[in-house]
């Protein structure tokens, strides 16, 4: 995912701000890491460039 | 893995993903003529990505879908895709949102357990997917923002319309097309 998208993503639970975590990026996008809620204490994975914001028992 | 095209494009579609049809391509026709440069767009349910494909060079776009597969399959057609259920991951205002739902009433019996499911699946009614959008909508829509979407006459297109007004809409058909037992209709909602 390309960084700029943080700024229309959310937390799907509290619709809080998300904090991006990189494990793995090129030039382009962060291909491996995660979004961090910091209010509900939860991590939603980023892996293969697609971060996926479905809460945890939807995954 | 399989190669659809459509007018000059070529795309890739995987296992468990939507297989584009007559909705899909009147949605493409309705975005090429309704989107204008540099606007920012969502599509929700974005499946392979095939309307989404279409706009990206001309505007900004970002897709959703719920189904993993789709979301890979959407990626390898050069879209930004997010996995998540409709409007949940997403905090946003844009000023088009393309949706082309589930929209088949579906009983209980003919739901599949696949994520494919979740393209066709609009409950016993076909209207449970569209009618929760309808009313969500709004929040993510700049103000003069317009909604792009298609529904079945099996799922009673003067129902969907009256609902969009009902959230403050105004509605016109962009296109109407009779296949062989349903005809589909293209509406935009949009915020007078």
């Amino acid at each position: 995912m390309k960084k700029d998208l943080m700024e229309i993503l959310c937390c799907p639970v509290c619709k809080g701000d998300l904090e991006l975590e990189v494990v793995r990026e090129n030039d382009v996008e962060v291909l491996d890491g995660a979004l961090y809620c910091k209010k509900c204490n939860e991590r939603y994975p980023i892996e293969d460039g697609i971060p996926n914001l479905l809460p945890p028992e939807l995954r | 893995m399989v190669i659809r095209i459509y007018r000059d494009k070529e795309f890739e579609l995987l296992e468990d993903v939507y297989d584009p049809g007559e909705d899909s391509y009147m949605m493409v026709d309705a975005a090429l003529d309704e989107v204008t440069y540099g606007e920012k767009v969502l599509e929700i349910g974005t499946g392979s990505g095939i309307i989404s494909l279409f706009i990206k060079d001309i505007a900004n776009v970002v897709a959703v879908d719920i189904n993993p597969h789709a979301c890979r399959n959407a990626r390898q057609n050069g879209i930004d895709v997010i996995r998540t259920d409709m409007f949940s991951g997403i905090c946003g205002k844009f000023d088009t949102i393309i949706f082309n739902p589930p929209y088949l009433p579906t009983s209980d019996e003919e739901r599949l357990d696949t994520w494919l499911n979740r393209a066709f699946d609009g409950g016993p009614s076909g209207k449970d997917v569209i009618y929760s959008f309808i009313e969500n909508v709004r929040n993510h829509l700049t103000p003069h923002g317009k909604v792009l979407t298609v529904i079945s006459s099996l799922t009673d297109i003067e129902d969907v319309e009256d609902k969009f007004r009902a959230h403050g809409f105004k509605v016109d058909t962009l296109s109407v097309h009779k296949i062989c037992f349903e005809s589909l209709a293209v509406l935009k909602a949009y915020l007078a």
